[in-house]
């Protein structure tokens, strides 16, 4: 101590703070908690034993706004009210899923989520389905596409076209979208910082292509075709620019969100789907590793799919339902916008590829989305 | 090293003792104004270093070990144009806010009392104001169908793009960096003695030569601490440029944003972090190496 310098003092400090600090940070994780199991017998959709979870808490991270409400009105809260659970709302976030897995500290039990990272992150960053536990026997065919997920709303990037500009002649294929001699005008399509695989497919398609049999110099020839537009192309970083720019007719056609191209046609705007040939959509319901809540979670999902919570949260959202034998009752606007009246004539994803070349596909995205 | 280690060394209490003292005065080192800095260090340590190097350790580990995510950032020219946006938006936002800030900053040095504390309200008045609030506002100013593009059509110049310009987010940054600028010069000038101004005249210099020989090399420091905070702050902004520019303006941190929490690819977004943090740093070691009476850490006085 009597030979130690001042400035060996400081560092010694200095030191001691910070092993002090990194000992602190360290404390955050630590083993999970098994999840209680429960057995509820075979599961039929939209249908849950009474006051089976009086002492659980689940929490839904979801997209927000009218769609989560609508997600709560029809399924969360009669779900609560059965089981006598409590259900919890957040906002999700990708990259904080991914830090509350990796931190051990998982505190939703639900989320609504893309089809490519349920797929992307299956047993990693979310838990497999036990499918014996979850009555998936009206889910549309083909909706489930990995073993992570059961989807959460049908939807679809739809060619949505203004029908004072194009009504006697309508646009007809995913080729006409790309035609500006026969059809002069703006487009809109996403240059939204979330990727949508199915807008190369989409390019992919009007070039006669097949979504099944994808190959990855298809990825940036189909980002190309949409460059080729040059000035006839402007973007939509939203969901609710899409629908304004459709709405003011500063776009004549766009490939759109169909919930948002109903939204316009809902606002009195002169636009119109085209059904001929579209990109089926589905999100899903992923369960983030390591909740505590797995089989209150599981019966939640087989709750959320009956056939009438699906058809209160349609007509709540527009969103198509996610149960065959779901009857929204839809005005005549909704009922034209329908993805789950069209799917003879969409296109489905084709998820193993994206996922298996997902770099790839990042890349181009992120250089499309920044003006690159 | 700090000013307040440096404040320590400089106390004749605490300082090393000259040659030859013996081991009894070095006993007397009070262990109290170290201890003090043990919750600075802590916060530091906690909530800075530990982080960063969770991020750079994940550059060369996600998703295995290599450095494929720096291969990858470097053959990737969208990331290099991205970069190269962010650093020219950033310049081009430094030179708008010193333009400004330096006539804003010599009034002030030349009004009364009063003047001067209205004229420091107004310039710190943006940065009291919520981010989103002001950006919605300069939203609706610079929109295609706002005020400002309709008094240029009224007086007959027509509707000009402002929004979604770079235009439109250099003004939203230099509003909000103005600040930064103003205060530093401000403090620099107000330290000049004006006497010097006058033996310059009577030394028979036109005002013109006064300002560019005496005045301006004396107010440097706070013109090069001035533009080095502008600067650096001006690399990190998000949201200005995702709610004034198009995607074209977009800046490094969204393209961060969009690894870590859409992407998911960690590993690119530290690599992308890093990379804005090293480039920084050698931008600033060269000027300060190059630069006379520039400064590492600005209001820090070389000793």
């Amino acid at each position: 101590m009597h030979t130690t310098s001042p400035r060996r003092r400081t560092i010694r400090t200095v030191t001691l703070g910070m092993a002090a600090a990194v000992a602190l940070a360290g404390c955050g994780s630590s083993e999970p908690e098994p999840s209680a199991t429960y057995d509820l017998g075979t599961p039929v959709a939209g249908e849950v034993p009474e006051g089976v979870f009086e002492d659980v808490t689940l929490t839904f991270a979801g997209s927000g706004g009218i769609f989560q409400e609508g997600q709560t009105t029809a399924a969360w809260t009669p779900f609560a009210e059965v089981t006598g659970a409590t259900f919890q709302q957040d906002a999700f976030d990708p990259g904080k899923l991914k830090a509350m897995v990796e931190s051990g500290n998982t505190t939703w039990d639900l989320v609504n989520t893309t089809q490519f990272d349920t797929a992307r992150f299956c047993g990693t960053l979310y838990e497999e389905y036990d499918y014996s536990k979850v009555d998936i026997s009206k889910v549309p065919e083909g909706t489930i596409t990995d073993d992570c997920m059961v989807p959460q709303i049908l939807y679809g990037l739809v060619v949505a076209y203004n029908t004072e500009a194009f009504g006697d002649n309508p646009p007809t294929s995913a080729a006409d979208f790309f035609d500006t001699e026969k059809f002069p005008g703006k487009r809109t399509v996403s240059m939204s910082q979330y990727v949508d695989p199915q807008m190369l497919e989409f390019a992919i398609v009007a070039d006669g292509g097949d979504t099944a049999n994808l190959t990855p110099e298809q990825i940036p020839t189909a980002m190309e075709k949409y460059r080729s537009l040059g000035d006839d192309v402007i973007g939509w970083t939203s969901g609710a620019q899409a629908q304004q720019q459709l709405e003011s007719g500063e776009a004549v056609m766009g490939l759109v969100w169909s919930g948002r191209g109903y939204g316009a046609a809902a606002a009195g705007a002169p636009v119109a789907p085209m059904w001929d040939e579209w990109m089926v959509m589905v999100d899903s319901t992923g369960i983030p590793k390591g909740t505590k809540n797995l089989d209150a979670a599981f019966a939640a999902v087989n709750f959320y799919g009956g056939a009438e919570q699906q058809a209160t949260m349609t007509e709540e959202t527009s969103y198509g339902p996610i149960n065959t034998e779901a009857k929204p009752e839809l005005d005549e606007t909704l009922k034209t916008w329908m993805t789950t009246e069209n799917l003879e004539t969409g296109h489905y994803p084709n998820v193993d590829f994206w996922v298996e070349n997902y770099d790839a596909l990042a890349t181009e995205w992120s250089g499309w989305v920044t003006g690159g | 090293m700090s000013s307040a280690t440096r404040a320590l060394a400089t106390d004749p209490a605490l300082a090393a003792p000259p040659a030859g003292a013996g081991p009894s005065r070095r006993s007397r080192v009070k262990w109290g104004p170290l201890l003090l800095l043990l919750p600075a260090i802590a916060v530091v340590t906690m909530f800075f270093l530990v982080p960063l190097v969770d991020v750079f350790v994940r550059s060369v580990t996600d998703p295995e070990p290599g450095l494929q995510n720096y291969e990858w950032l470097l053959t990737n020219p969208v990331n290099l144009e991205v970069i190269a946006r962010t650093f020219l938006t950033s310049l081009v936002v430094t030179f708008a806010c010193l333009v400004v800030a330096y006539p804003y900053a010599y009034l002030m040095t030349i009004v009364g009392e009063r003047a001067r504390a209205w004229l420091t309200l107004f310039v710190m008045m943006p940065l009291w104001t919520s981010i989103l609030v002001r950006t919605l506002a300069w939203m609706v100013l610079l929109a295609d169908t706002g005020p400002i593009n309709d008094f240029l059509e009224a007086i007959g110049v027509g509707r000009q793009p402002l929004i979604r310009t770079t235009f439109g987010v250099a003004l939203g940054m230099a509003q909000v960096l103005l600040p930064f600028m103003v205060l530093p010069i401000y403090s620099a000038l107000a330290k000049i003695d004006r006497r010097l101004l006058s033996a310059s005249s009577s030394l028979g210099a036109n005002g013109i030569t006064t300002f560019f020989r005496v005045y301006l090399p004396l107010s440097r420091p706070g013109i090069f601490a001035g533009s080095i905070t502008v600067f650096i702050l001006g690399l990190g902004f998000y949201i200005i440029p995702s709610l004034l520019g198009s995607p074209k303006e977009a800046m490094v941190s969204s393209l961060i944003y969009q690894q870590v929490s859409v992407f998911l690819l960690w590993g690119q977004g530290a690599a992308l972090g890093i990379a804005l943090l090293v480039v920084t740093l050698i931008i600033l070691v060269v000027f300060n190496r190059f630069v006379r009476g520039a400064s590492l850490a600005p209001g820090v006085e070389p000793e």
